[in-house]
């Protein structure tokens, strides 16, 4: 069954077409990879599925529901969480009120309740031990490493338990060491029923993490299946390198 | 003694500065855009405070329980209106939308209550306190005293709520804000109620302690903005600082010198800050995380 699906949809900036009646869909429950060339369109279809951008055609879907005119806090509250290429903290808030921030209650009169409850609190210190920033807690999250700046993202994004995790570039600037910190949280959370869709360059980390995975080429799927039938597969090896493998190899 | 009165009176005027700009620079912290229509904001409360004190004989402290709440709530509508709907070149556009808001309130103002100057009365405005051969004047007391209340309930909000907490949010990082499900746009929307409500309680006492007409506003917007550039765009306590130090300086200078060099040392003083640090006091050089 497909947690988020799109279905043609079609974004432009002036005469550039970033998507060209794109259609897709992820698997509830599973690692998702989405891989393709520079320029293939993944981050503008990210972004078109987080809110971020209004598609000029096509439609969104959430389990079935039409979120293609959604706003970015009305994504998140129906369970998307997503990060971006480039790491979005607040880097002047120390790294515990960072992940309170995600964790505080959303409306009016949640923004009006004092200060953060006692089960808040617990819930935002349980994201920082599962990604091992607990002795961090009190830095200002502008000190941390870019790395950890990646593993702080990905804590303030899983304290809202979302249903449904969006990591563009996880893997982008992050040391060996944390990438393979970082990977077994990936599978921590997805064996406890969290879905993830994947945007990353590191082929090795996509295929060795992910369940599926697609792939999009001038701003439209060009294939989905296993990582093993996507990394053998012609099409996608032209659509990387340019040329045409097969015809090449015949 | 004369420069210790010139101190005195530079920090309790300087008090009430800090509230109006801290309105102004709250809202570049949040939204990005400068409001032009502050010192507008801030003469439209002096009036409003003028003709409840005239017309329903409401003490001007009293008033702002009608007026602060009247304003905010038409900073709220500003932004949902006039600024929420732009799409292109927000920034740009915004402070274009914010002085077309100043120039129809002056034109408001100067329609209805013509051009001449009037003054907000108070049975307690020309009294004062003697300590030794120092004079406190009532009023600006009363001021002060009234600044350093909001001010204190605004660092109470801003650093002890939950509001407060994604207003910051917003400010460091409003994609970010996005990202974990903070509606920035009802946090803008209140951060400009709130911030046009502090310039409403400033023009009450500016209104008490100053003759005025709608004219009146340029003045204050250009005072304004020193202060908050001065103390770093987006600081509220960079604006608290500046405000006491430029009006304790003009004073100063004014009884030592002339009043006239009381006047421009304020803008002079600018120039040899910014040449020395031009993010301002207070301010970071890179106010947002990209």
């Amino acid at each position: 069954m497909s947690v988020l699906t799109v279905e043609e949809v079609r974004k432009s900036y002036g005469g550039v077409q970033a998507l060209r009646g794109c259609t897709m869909a992820f698997a509830e429950g599973a690692v998702n990879g989405l891989i393709g060339p520079n320029g293939s369109g993944k981050t503008t279809l990210f972004n078109v599925m987080t809110g971020y951008e209004r598609p000029d055609a096509g439609r969104v879907l959430l389990r079935g529901r039409d979120m293609t005119q959604a706003t970015p806090d009305a994504v998140f509250a129906a369970g998307v969480g997503r990060t971006f290429q480039l790491t979005r903290i607040f880097p002047r808030l120390t790294v515990l009120e960072n992940v309170h921030v995600a964790a505080q209650r959303r409306g009016l009169l949640g923004q009006l309740r004092r200060w953060t409850s006692g089960a808040e609190h617990e819930r935002a210190l349980e994201a920082l031990d599962f990604v091992g920033l607990t002795r961090l807690s009190r830095e200002p999250a502008g000190s941390l490493s870019y790395g950890q700046q990646k593993l702080l993202e990905f804590a303030f994004i899983m304290v809202a338990s979302p249903s449904v995790m969006l990591l563009d570039e996880p893997a982008g600037g992050v040391n060996p060491t944390l990438l393979r910190h970082l990977a077994g949280r990936i599978k921590a959370l997805n064996a406890q029923g969290v879905t993830f869709v994947i945007v990353e360059h590191d082929m090795e980390f996509v295929m060795g993490i992910c369940d599926q995975v697609s792939v999009m080429h001038n701003g439209a799927a060009l294939m989905e299946g296993s990582p093993e039938k996507v990394r053998s597969d012609p099409a996608v090896l032209d659509a990387y390198l340019g040329t045409d493998v097969s015809a090449a190899e015949a | 003694m004369l420069i210790a009165q010139a101190i005195i009176d530079g920090i309790l005027v300087g008090g009430f500065y800090a509230l109006m700009a801290a309105g102004l620079t709250l809202v570049f912290g949040v939204m990005d855009i400068v409001n032009f229509a502050q010192g507008a904001l801030v003469v439209l409360g002096a009036y409003l405070s003028y003709a409840l004190s005239v017309h329903l004989n409401i003490d001007p402290f009293l008033s702002l329980l009608i007026t602060v709440p009247a304003t905010s709530l038409l900073g709220v509508a500003i932004y949902w209106v006039l600024i929420k709907p732009i799409k292109r070149d927000r920034v740009v556009m915004s402070l274009l939308v914010m002085f077309a808001v100043a120039t129809l309130i002056e034109g408001i103002l100067d329609w209805v209550f013509k051009s001449n100057l009037v003054q907000v009365h108070a049975s307690y405005v020309n009294k004062s306190f003697q300590l030794g051969r120092l004079n406190f004047p009532a009023i600006y007391l009363y001021a002060f005293a009234l600044s350093v209340g909001l001010l204190a309930l605004l660092y109470t909000l801003i650093y002890r709520s939950r509001f407060g907490r994604s207003l910051r949010a917003s400010m460091q990082n409003p994609v970010a804000a996005r990202m974990v499900g903070i509606n920035t746009d009802r946090v803008s929307a209140i951060t400009l109620g709130i911030g046009i409500g502090l310039a409403a309680a400033g023009g009450m006492v500016f209104g008490t302690t100053n003759a005025f007409n709608a004219a009146s506003s340029y003045d204050l917007i250009s005072r304004l903005l020193v202060i908050v550039i001065l103390g770093g765009f987006g600081s509220i306590s960079g604006a608290l600082v500046a405000a006491l130090l430029m009006l304790v300086i003009q004073d100063v200078v004014a009884v030592v010198w002339s009043p006239v060099w009381g006047q421009t040392t304020f803008y002079l003083v600018l120039v040899v800050v910014l040449l020395l640090r031009p993010q301002g006091l207070f301010g970071r050089r890179a106010v947002r995380a990209q």
